[in-house]
């Protein structure tokens, strides 16, 4: 049986490829996601054990709050008394104090040289054998007004010995005599990052460090290992240090890093899930039809005496056999896939480091398993089928696969997933469960009314077929009414093959509902609150503003008042996770930010003192919090402040996070060394474009990464950071349309296969290649718009669905109706692009061969 | 042209399938007139070439030599687009296994080609075929709701429709019983006398041969008889000296 299996695919290439097809794309997505993640992390372990090759014991500040997303840099940092102490300890042969910190470096033409998402540094100097830097051209920094670069950044920006380079750390920018170029150890590249090493003393004032550290390189003596002292440094220091070898650190560092991109992966899988979903369906499609073609064949099968579990094992061999090789061709497009993925995230923004292709074993294995599972567990039903064939069928007439059973017990089910489906989702959405355990619920649930959905679909394809043929049969005429006659000749097999397509529609539109949804949020958020005219923050949009760019922003004639603001995260005892706090100052901010107080008023702000927080209503009411209370709170650099709430705002919009102090209490208590942004107020009289121009002088000549922008303007920058991100989900998700696109053709193909002598006969009384085409193009647009329309509307439900838990918290929603529209638009010409090929087939049937009698 | 010049007519057709040693000639050499107005019937023994022979007149399969036209236009001159506008608007086909589309009513199988065309039925028209065709009610039912007789009528009056010049009509009884067989036959026969349509039509079954104004039959794919149709008893003892 095996063999006729095989024969049967070798026999029907074309078939086996399409059908191969809608597996291949998303086993290709799991392992080129596989690949480009084991080549991030491989490329961060070796930096970082580059970065920590000469030291044997490293002593960094203990992390108490792990900063999360951007927003504000904040980190304890180490006291020179602390040095001294490690020199003391018996052991250390030498020991060094770093910093080594977010800075900025700019290059011929004053452009920052970041720019794909990783960071520029500044690092200070350190002595052999800590430095990981080998000079290649001229030697380390002496001097206050000299620094190194490593080799990339001076690669890519052509500065050469001698020249002056501009650097930033929180001050203005300053020009630095370049005296060295030098390689990172033997690693290429540092994932894209740039370091520009200065002498100790400066990068500690360039950073505002004092005359503090950010760690400290110890070198044991000969004759004892670094465990060793490890141990005894760490009874030597108090807890406020960590204390590991240089091993320890760089795994610690490389893990922290990679957790970072993690996201990256998660985003990529559920992208890999979606298309093997679409797949799935496609599958089965494929294999519900094809059964129902090859009755005959089973039936006399039967008659020669094969039992059913001989029907059962051909047809789950075929189903293997297409996983397996689908799986493999996967596999291999992974290889491919990553470097796209890769360039993918490059073209958005974000520069993946990349150090060679990394193929682990697991990847190979993950993505056959997968591939060759989905396969068959789509197959199966329609393989159960086909053992049911009764052996007389082989005598009967062919049979199209109409009217094979009554549909209700398939409808049941299938309103029975759907209602499951809305009832998971409602549980992840309305439950106590948060972040990712409430995701996993939506997702499922979502899943879930997907497939029950796509089932229940049948019966909208008659309604929405005669809707959208009714213009076609205006247009083609006969032609016309053939395609849409023909889509809902079998309503079922029209419905899976448009919910292949409806899946990837449901979600392309959940998210554009989502993202306009926010960008409308934003919107009225700057609109309700913001009472300055510019706000004055990074042109990257999330990267700290030097606090030193605000007062010379107010400096700058015709601005009245300017009020910076800083974020920092910390930990409050019973509230899981995170909280965020921001900070203001108290006597000009209300001035430029519309409160509306639930409990207090901006008098309460005006009086507030460092030890006393003001909480946003979502918050407080979530954490059972009110006037008077007392916050048990840990900062970011280790302080235990015990605060007192003397008011409650509301917080439509989240723009000041959870928790809010004056800005001096965050900076100095909460390590906030750097301002998130700043709102400027205009003096009387000013013109705002003059001021704007002004303040643009003095913004791009010592602080070229801040700007100052009007509210229209910064409204539109926040749309283009949603519209950044969403064109990721797009390219992805576009990833599952296409796969419903082979669906689409393949079902095609088989159909037309089915009505090889119909199509003989039009062509035989006068019908031409052309209208032939006609017919099963418009036959691929009816059954595309019916998977787009159902599907758009299933987005609309979603997005509405899945926001409801954020309209108190402010969240607008709203739906772009033109990019739905185009959606739909776009639906319909990705039906004729499937159609090409199955129409060309149908138009090229030779008549006579398609009337030759049986 | 005059009226009396033959509407179908075929010069020398030779159709050989296969090349060298094992090329066979399914007509070898066939040259016929068919005049308007005439109902001719083909027969011949299995493999004799009779469908070839009308799928050549038909413009659905090219002859390997020899030439064909039909209402004064040369087949072997046209391209694929020309050929299919040619069956659309003069030739009428009736095949065996009926041949309607199944999403279409009874009624819009009918008027069919003139809606491929983009031309817009004559309601008078298509009232008289509807009538012949003898469906009363069932107009409006799709193919599947009729019965073979009903269906194969129904074809008929398609491949009326058009006015063609001529129909071809491939084995029309050959899946019907005698009764319904006989009312398509009947069918045509009066196209024929009322209407002046010319029919071809193939057929290995001698009451129908018998209703035919000509005899044509073939045999190794030439021409062995052509003359006025005879009762069915001669036409088997035709055939039976045929096959001998």
């Amino acid at each position: 049986m095996g063999a006729l299996a095989l024969k049967g695919l070798a026999a029907r290439r074309l078939r086996t490829a399409l059908t191969a097809s809608a597996v291949v794309l998303g086993v290709a997505l799991i392992s080129g996601t596989y690949i480009l993640t084991d080549t991030i992390n491989r490329s961060f372990d070796q930096i970082f054990t580059t970065g920590l090759k000469g030291i044997d014991v490293a002593i960094t500040p203990t992390v108490t709050v792990k900063q999360e997303g951007g927003g504000g840099s904040a980190a304890a940092t180490i006291p020179t008394s602390a040095l001294s102490r490690v020199r003391g300890v018996a052991g250390v042969k030498q020991a060094a104090g770093d910093v080594f910190d977010v800075g900025r470096i700019f290059d011929r033409k004053g452009k920052d040289v970041a720019g794909g998402g990783a960071p520029d540094f500044v690092a200070s100097a350190q002595p052999a054998p800590f430095s990981p830097f080998d000079y290649v051209e001229g030697r380390a920094p002496g001097a206050a007004n000299e620094v190194a670069l490593d080799k990339g950044t001076a690669d890519k920006t052509g500065y050469h010995v001698g020249d002056s380079v501009p650097v930033a750390g929180d001050g203005p920018v300053r020009r630095y005599r370049l005296v060295g170029i030098a390689r990172y150890g033997d690693v290429s590249s540092l994932a894209g990052a740039s370091v520009a090493v200065m002498t100790l003393r400066q990068a500690q004032v360039v950073l505002s460090k004092g005359s503090s550290f950010d760690g400290i390189d110890v070198q044991s003596a000969p004759g004892t290992t670094p465990q060793a002292l490890t141990a005894r440094l760490r009874g030597a220091l108090p807890r406020s240090l960590t204390v590991r070898t240089g091993q320890q650190q760089a795994r610690s560092q490389a893990k922290d890093t990679q957790e970072g991109f993690s996201f990256i992966t998660t985003i990529l899988f559920v992208f890999a899930g979606v298309a093997l979903f679409v797949g799935g369906f496609m599958i089965f499609n494929t294999f519900s039809i094809t059964v129902a073609q090859r009755v005959r064949e089973f039936a006399l099968l039967r008659m020669l005496g094969a039992s059913r579990r001989q029907v059962l094992a051909s047809v789950v061999f075929e189903a293997l056999a297409i996983g397996v090789l689908a799986s493999l061709v996967g596999l291999g497009l992974g290889l491919l896939v990553a470097p796209g993925l890769r360039g993918l995230f490059k073209a958005l923004g974000a520069d993946l480091p990349s150090s060679g292709t990394v193929f682990e074993p697991r990847t190979a294995i993950v993505a056959l398993l997968v591939g060759t599972l989905v396969t068959l567990i789509a197959a199966l039903s329609p393989a159960l089928r086909a053992t049911r064939t009764a052996p007389i069928a082989a005598l009967a007439e062919a049979s199209t696969g109409r009217g094979v059973r009554s549909g209700r017990g398939r409808t049941i089910l299938a309103a029975l997933l759907a209602l499951a489906g809305v009832a998971l989702m409602a549980v992840g959405l309305f439950g106590n469960a948060q972040g990712d355990a409430a995701l996993a619920p939506i997702g499922a649930g979502a899943a879930l009314v997907l497939v029950g959905v796509g089932l229940l679909s049948s019966y909208v394809v008659r309604p929405i077929a005669s809707v959208v043929g009714w213009p076609v049969e205006r247009i083609r005429g006969l032609p016309g009414r053939l395609a849409r006659e023909n889509a809902v000749r079998n309503p079922r097999r029209t419905a899976s093959t448009a919910a292949a397509l409806m899946i990837g529609v449901a979600l392309i539109a959940f998210v554009a509902v989502f993202a306009a949804g926010l960008t409308a949020t934003v919107d009225r958020a700057v609109d309700d609150n913001f009472k300055g005219a510019f706000i004055v923050q990074d042109k990257n949009g999330f990267s700290p503003i030097p606090a030193a760019s605000a007062a010379a922003v107010a400096r700058v004639p015709g601005v009245a008042r300017v009020s910076p603001a800083n974020f920092s995260q910390a930990k409050v005892r019973g509230v899981s996770g995170n909280v965020a706090f921001s900070g203001v100052d108290p006597t000009t901010f209300p001035a430029l930010y519309a409160f509306t107080w639930k409990e207090g008023s901006n008098a309460t702000l005006a009086r507030l003192g460092p030890d006393q927080v003001l909480l946003g209503r979502t918050f407080a009411r979530d954490n059972h919090l009110g006037v008077g209370d007392r916050l048990d709170t840990l900062t970011a650099t280790g302080g235990r402040p015990a605060l007192r709430v003397a008011g409650i705002y509301e917080d439509r919009g989240n723009l000041l996070g959870d928790a809010t102090m004056t800005n001096t209490a965050l900076r100095r208590g909460f390590g906030a060394r750097q301002d998130a942004f700043a709102l400027v107020g205009l003096a009387p009289g000013a013109r705002e474009p003059d001021v704007k121009r002004a303040i643009g002088r003095v913004l791009d000549a010592g602080f070229p990464t801040v700007e100052a922008l009007t509210k229209a303007e910064f409204k539109r920058r926040q749309a283009a950071q949603v519209n950044q991100l969403l064109a990721l989900f797009y390219v992805m998700l576009s990833l599952s349309v296409i796969v419903a696109l082979f669906g689409i053709a393949n079902t095609l193909a088989l159909s037309i296969h089915e009505r090889t002598r119909e199509l003989g006969m039009l062509r035989a009384i006068g019908t031409s290649r052309k209208q032939v085409r006609t017919i099963v193009r418009w036959e691929a647009v009816i059954t595309a718009l019916i998977g787009a329309l159902v599907g758009v509307a299933l987005g609309c439900v979603f997005g509405a669905l899945v926001t409801q838990p954020l309209k108190e918290q402010g969240f607008v929603l709203s739906y772009p109706v033109g990019t739905l529209v185009a959606l739909v638009v776009v639906a319909g010409l990705f039906g004729v692009v499937a159609a090409l090929l199955p129409a060309r087939r149908a138009a090229r049937i030779d008549v006579l061969d398609a009337l030759a009698y049986e | 042209m005059s009226a009396d010049s033959p509407i179908v007519s075929a010069r020398d057709l030779t159709r050989r399938y296969g090349e060298g040693e094992a090329a066979v000639d399914a007509l070898a050499g066939v040259t016929i007139d068919l005049p308007r107005g005439g109902f001719t019937a083909i027969m011949g023994p299995s493999g004799s070439g009779k469908s070839t022979l009308l799928h050549c007149l038909a413009g659905l399969d090219r002859p390997t030599a020899g030439t064909v036209t039909i209402d004064g236009v040369g087949l072997s001159a046209l391209d694929d687009r020309r050929l299919t506008e040619l069956r659309r608007d003069k030739i009428g086909f009736i095949f065996q296994a009926y041949n309607l589309l199944p999403v279409l009513t009874a009624e819009e199988n009918l008027v069919l080609p003139l809606r491929i065309a983009g031309r817009t039925p004559d309601a008078e028209w298509v009232d008289r075929l509807v009538e012949a065709v003898g469906l009363g009610d069932r107009r409006t039912h799709r193919p599947a709701e009729l019965s073979g007789g009903q269906q194969q009528r129904v074809a008929v009056a398609r491949a009326l429709v058009t006015r063609p010049a001529v129909v071809f009509a491939d084995e029309p009884t050959g899946n019907l019983d005698s009764k319904a067989g006989h009312e398509v036959l009947d069918m045509l026969r009066r196209s024929v006398d009322d209407l002046g349509q010319t029919v071809v039509m193939v057929t290995h079954d001698p009451f129908a041969a018998a209703i035919a104004d000509r005899l044509v039959v073939l045999a190794d794919g030439a021409v062995i008889h052509d003359g006025a149709a005879a009762s069915p008893d001669e036409v088997v003892d035709l055939m039976k000296a045929v096959a001998t």
